[in-house]
């Protein structure tokens, strides 16, 4: 059988669509530096660095580690407040109002 | 176990331990044991095999029980290809077919029993377990492993002792952030979990730890930290790329963690170790790499066969926000326990967690408030907070 994630009852994920292809996934971060992402088959059917990945998206050869666009689009709506966190780990005054606009605040590493 | 609702105890739920075994390729250790021409006795699935090395090389797998009346092959004899059963001498072919009764004219129809697919790579025998009865999948394929059977790396040392519990405990821990801390004697700075398909991989990213370093002889290079790249391919068999990043040199180890279950509250908790030889470390230091890291290893599993033992076996572990995907992890790991057309997309479908420790909160602290100051001055106003 299989159970939920008692966590998901606190805090359920929510949908991110990444800016760059529109494959849309579920996100859920418990802290900044945590960040869970569950994939659907039509996400990873839409996901462009996915398709292109020379394996196809398969962890196999560890060739699709991750998506760029779609970190980066995870990061945006994280610092946007469109992802909410759970309670006790956003910074400060870090819910950021819903839909501000994500343009300046890129985040690459 | 069980409290009245109305308390508030939360309850332990658990059902009992399923009696089926997982599809799937099992390591029953390395090949070379198997190879001294002499059958051996194997407890696993529930049941008891024999492994016997046939005249044409080839290692094979059986039920132990002879269709004639019932005699333990694994205490035969091999002859030429086939296991000669100690009872009525009758001969069993590695397909499983009766080849040849010495005192009768012919064999009678349907003389067939359970052979178990085999594959015997890398130095390592496995065998194919499917409750379905089909052949190996494809898409499960077990991957070559790099340095196995090779003169740059060292042999493998391997380890092997039985565990007394469901083999769902040692699955457990490839999403237990922690036990990094306490198995792989390391500071995790960066970690993510890929699990998708029929295979759970684990990235790793981490600071050695001061208090367990492999030990290089005098005058050798600093530590400063690893990475790992594991991964389950299937329910039981798990490789991982372990490189040691010195100040000027890395060192190379690949360890497998593998089982294979006895029965339902039993099974064979197995380890192997090579490492690579290369300038600064010769054929003695990379076995001292190796002994050392067997070591630690072996300590930490004995840790975790200590709680095994005496822990209760939990289906609802109650999680707080600083654990692993342990509940997606089990949703993987349950395909194996399914059949191949009732396997869900949840089971396979990808899903990730991911704890990256090198980008501080302050960093992203600061990145909130001079968003929210941005957006206050373009409205003309300072910012609350």
């Amino acid at each position: 059988m299989i159970r939920p994630d008692n966590r998901l009852a606190d805090l359920p994920m929510t949908p991110v669509e990444c800016q760059r292809c529109h494959a849309t996934v579920q996100v859920r971060k418990s802290s900044w530096q945590q960040t869970s992402v569950q994939w659907d088959e039509a996400g990873a059917r839409t996901c462009l660095e996915r398709r292109s990945s020379p394996s196809g998206g398969s962890i196999r050869d560890t060739d699709f580690f991750t998506c760029a666009g779609l970190r980066e689009s995870i990061a945006q709506a994280a610092l946007s407040g469109e992802i909410p966190m759970v309670e006790g780990s956003a910074p400060r005054g870090g819910r950021g109002p819903a839909g501000a606009p994500a343009e300046e605040r890129a985040v690459t590493q | 176990m069980t409290t009245a609702p109305e308390s508030g105890v939360r309850a332990i739920e658990a059902a009992a331990a399923p009696t089926r075994f997982a599809r799937g390729w099992h390591c029953l250790g390395l090949a070379d044991k198997f190879r001294d021409g002499k059958p051996h006795s194997i407890q696993a699935f529930g049941q008891k095999l024999v492994v016997f090395q046939s005249g044409d090389g080839k290692l094979n797998v059986l039920d132990a029980y002879c269709r004639h009346m019932g005699g333990d092959l694994s205490q035969g004899t091999v002859k030429g290809d086939e296991i000669a059963c100690p009872f009525h001498d009758w001969r069993w072919g590695g397909d499983g077919r009766c080849k040849q009764i010495p005192y009768a004219r012919r064999v009678p129809l349907r003389a067939r029993t359970a052979a178990w697919p085999t594959l015997d790579q890398d130095g390592m025998l496995f065998v194919w377990n499917d409750p379905e009865g089909n052949p190996p999948r494809e898409e499960e394929a077990l991957p070559m492993i790099e340095g196995a059977l090779d003169d740059e790396w060292t042999d493998w040392l391997w380890y092997e002792t039985v565990v007394d519990t469901n083999v769902r405990e040692v699955i457990d821990n490839n999403a237990d952030m922690a036990h990094f801390f306490y198995v792989h004697l390391t500071f995790p700075t960066y970690f993510k979990n890929i699990f998708e398909g029929h295979i759970a991989a684990q990235y790793m990213n981490g600071k050695a730890r001061e208090d367990a370093r492999p030990r290089l002889p005098e005058g050798s290079p600093q530590l400063i930290g690893n990475t790992s790249v594991a991964a389950y391919y299937g329910p039981s068999f798990m490789t991982d790329e372990l490189t040691y990043n010195y100040d000027r040199m890395d060192v190379r180890t690949t360890l497998i963690n593998c089982h294979y279950p006895i029965d339902e509250n039993s099974f064979v908790l197995q380890y192997g170790i090579i490492v690579k030889k290369q300038d600064g470390l010769d054929e003695k230091a990379a076995m001292e790499v190796a002994n050392t890291q067997a070591l630690y290893v072996r300590r930490g599993f004995e840790q975790d066969v200590q709680i095994w033992k005496n822990k209760a076996r939990i289906d609802n572990p109650l999680l707080c926000e600083e654990d692993g995907p342990v509940y997606q992890l089990r949703r993987w790991y349950e395909q194996f326990y399914v059949d191949v057309a009732d396997i869900e997309p949840a089971m396979v479908e990808r899903f990730e967690y991911e704890l990256d420790t090198t980008r501080p909160n302050e960093v992203w602290e600061k990145q909130v408030q001079d968003n929210l100051a941005a957006k206050a001055a373009a409205q003309g106003r300072t910012p609350v907070s």
